[in-house]
């Protein structure tokens, strides 16, 4: 049985919860905010009595009234070592949303369990469910709550569904090498039927996770008691046909598939294809396309191993699918080159289709030009029109019609630029920071250090730095921006680049794919904000 | 000339990124040790090159990286030659308390690092296919272990002796 992650652990101020888990743990979660803990109880299904497992789903609120956009003030150009910030959630209306705390997962603790790790947090099709993965091979599912009718005014909270041990630590003997059990990518499959389906992947390794409800059980065998032992079969007088009685929900997590021995690197991406029957994964060098049902065969699609492996210059850093079109694919490098492939044109995509490249920019170069052009995250609009690119200090948007250079540039934390060296000195420099869009593509966001994270408003230019920290804790209290002076005058309210804590990132983030609720992951600590509901 | 300061300071820590690579959970990193080798591959231009230039263009690397690229003898140079005794007296002026550690960790293969023969690192690139320890021609020093100490000992500060060979 898995010990739950540090994710369902009580934190120490919630005097509620009488023992800590104990194994087998039934599942349970303590939220600071939100309503309070019950005491430690199997999980408990909303649709018991009903005989469909399906919940009822709210129907979708109506659109917000569109105001006329605000004028906007003249842009002052950025300079190197220069800052400048234009909050978006200001004072008045217009489309600007108002970030609420709403959920904290994790242990309040300082130190931090290596295997409590979060590597990726992934929203369902639905937004109803949300998967983290940790570095302890571990998967932790949370589900949304039904609308409260009596609380209106904040939507269904997130809690643990289903925990499950993903990923073992394996041992390659040929190459004396240990493969981690970290999770690195988790994709949900669309739902076809009452399970859910969902591909987690490590270094080497993908599986397929079935993830079912269980809440009706035969009862009244002839041959076997309720609990299991058999009976004499000549103390049978009577025959009876077993019939379904309800119990309490049971979530099982269930391995269909496993795909392995199929990649020499390390494993970065998978992305589920829009036929959902196929996949890809990528790894350093090769991409291969799966079928969901086959586990014993891939094809090799893209292979950038040079014959020589001294000659090598870049490495295949993400992978994604189109969403619509089935047989597009797009992936990085680590130069910052971005290559659109159709599988149409030839078996194996060695050549591209397109390929997306801005030139460099003289007066930035340094040292580490390379390192800051590598792109850690490559994730397709929803319409499918456009693509977005992390590297480290920024985020573009490129739209799939111009190769030649991005269509919006968003600095990140521009501030860095000069502290290169000592971000390569800490490894800070390779770190992979992800992105995401909003569900409309209105907005993309992404994370940082000192455990803020931003969000850019496509439409009005406006972006805002907020901090995923304990101390807002109180549900439905709007997080208050925060700002990095970078040089000059450290005005008040504001952080000096020195006193940001590099320890404290942001890589993964997550956003509901309909609505404004977002799942921001700190090192060890999950937490969800959504936008304040009048 | 402080661009050779930091150049130098930022080869020591590539390189000592590189060896504490080794021990890592989960095996090497493919992409993060590509990227040292290229930070150190700019730094070490920059080192290479005369006092007081800037920083080479990474074109320039570019064009340099296919003779930096030759397949050195791999770690079975390292692991197989005995390593000879640093260039006496051919110190620069630069700190090189780094340098000197990362040279006992490796053996003084790297005392390439500190020496000032220009000869022995400008010389032409040689062609691939000097695979073997033995095998390079003209510049052969006395004995085989020279030659991890010469011209070739900035090719084989190629990380990829160590990445290949995990591969």
């Amino acid at each position: 049985m898995v010990a739950p992650p540090a994710l369902l652990r009580a934190a120490r101020s919630r005097p509620a919860l009488t023992s800590p888990p104990a194994l087998p743990a039934p599942f349970w979660t303590l939220t600071a905010g939100g309503a309070g803990a019950g005491p430690p109880q199997p999980r408990r299904g909303r649709a018991a009595a009903a005989s469909s497992i399906r919940r009822h789903r709210r129907p979708p609120p109506p659109p917000a009234p569109r105001h006329p956009p605000r004028p906007r003030s003249p842009l002052r150009p950025t300079r190197r070592g220069r800052y400048r910030q234009h909050n978006m959630a200001g004072a008045g209306g217009g489309n600007d949303i108002q970030w609420c705390f709403s959920q904290v997962k994790g242990a309040v603790d300082d130190d931090v369990a290596e295997a409590d790790i979060i590597s990726t947090v992934e929203f369902n099709h639905s937004g109803e469910l949300l998967a983290t993965g940790d570095k302890g091979g571990r998967v932790v599912i949370f589900q949304q709550e039904q609308e409260n009718k009596t609380q209106s005014h904040s939507r269904g909270e997130y809690n643990v569904y289903s925990t499950f041990q993903s990923h073992e630590p394996e041992f390659d003997y040929l190459k004396s090498l240990e493969i981690e059990e970290k999770i690195n990518k988790i994709r949900w499959l669309p739902q076809k039927n009452a399970a859910q389906f969902l591909l987690s992947t490590n270094d080497k390794t993908i599986k397929l996770w079935k993830i079912s409800e269980r809440d009706k059980r035969p009862e009244g065998y002839n041959l076997k008691e309720e609990d299991g032992r058999y009976r004499d079969p000549t103390t049978v007088t009577t025959l009876r046909v077993p019939v379904f009685r309800p119990m309490d929900l049971m979530v099982e997590a269930s391995p269909r598939r496993i795909f392995a021995n199929a990649h020499t690197y390390h494993i970065n991406s998978i992305s589920i294809n829009s036929d959902y029957e196929t996949y890809l994964s990528a790894d350093d060098l090769r991409i291969n396309l799966w079928h969901l049902e086959i586990t014993d065969r891939s094809f090799n699609i893209v292979d950038i191993k040079p014959a020589n492996m001294e000659e090598l210059t870049e490495v295949i850093t993400a992978a994604e699918f189109h969403p619509n079109s089935c047989s597009t694919f797009v992936y990085s490098s680590s130069k910052g080159t971005i290559r659109l492939c159709d599988m149409r044109a030839s078996a194996l995509c060695d050549r591209h289709s397109k390929l997306f490249e801005e030139p460099e920019d003289p007066s930035n170069r340094s040292f580490f030009s390379e390192i800051i052009s590598s792109i850690s995250d490559v994730k397709f609009s929803h319409s499918g029109r456009y693509m977005m690119t992390r590297d480290y200090l920024s985020v573009k948007i490129w739209d799939l019609n111009m190769e030649n250079r991005p269509v919006e540039t968003y600095q990140v934390h521009e501030y860095l630029r000069s502290k290169l060296c000592s971000l390569y000195e800490n490894d800070c420099i390779f770190d992979k920071f992800e992105c995401c869009w909003n569900g409309s593509d209105s907005i993309v966001m992404t994370g940082s250090y000192n455990n803020f994270f931003r969000m850019f408003d496509r439409n009005t230019k406006r972006d805002i730095t907020l901090e995923a920290s304990r101390e807002n804790n109180k549900p439905r209290t709007v997080l208050k921006p925060r700002k990095v002076c970078a040089s000059g005058k450290r005005k008040k309210d504001e952080i000096s680049v020195d006193s940001l804590d590099f320890n404290k990132k942001i890589l993964h983030t997550a956003w509901h794919p309909k609505e404004n609720i977002i799942a921001v992951a700190t090192t060890n600590n999950l937490y969800i904000f959504q936008d304040k509901m009048n | 000339m402080e661009f050779k300061l930091e150049a130098h300071r930022i080869v020591s820590i590539s390189l000592g990124k590189i060896y504490s690579a080794r021990g890592q959970r989960g095996g090497l990193k493919l992409h993060k040790n590509l990227l040292v080798s290229l930070v150190l591959r700019s730094a070490r231009q920059v080192y290479l090159s005369e006092p007081g230039c800037p920083p080479e263009p990474p074109p320039a690397a570019a064009a340099g990286h296919p003779e930096e690229e030759q397949p050195p003898p791999r770690s079975a140079a390292w692991a197989a030659e005995e390593p000879p005794p640093p260039p006496p007296g051919e110190q620069e002026d630069m700190e090189t308390g780094n340098v000197a550690s990362l040279i006992s960790i490796f053996g003084s293969s790297f005392s390439g690092l500190l020496s000032k023969e220009p000869k022995g690192r400008r010389r032409p690139p040689l062609d691939g296919g000097e695979a073997a320890a033995g095998t390079a021609p003209a510049e052969a020093a006395a004995e085989p272990g020279q030659i991890c100490c010469d011209e070739p000992v900035l090719r084989t500060l190629n990380p990829w002796s160590t990445a290949i060979v995990a591969f």
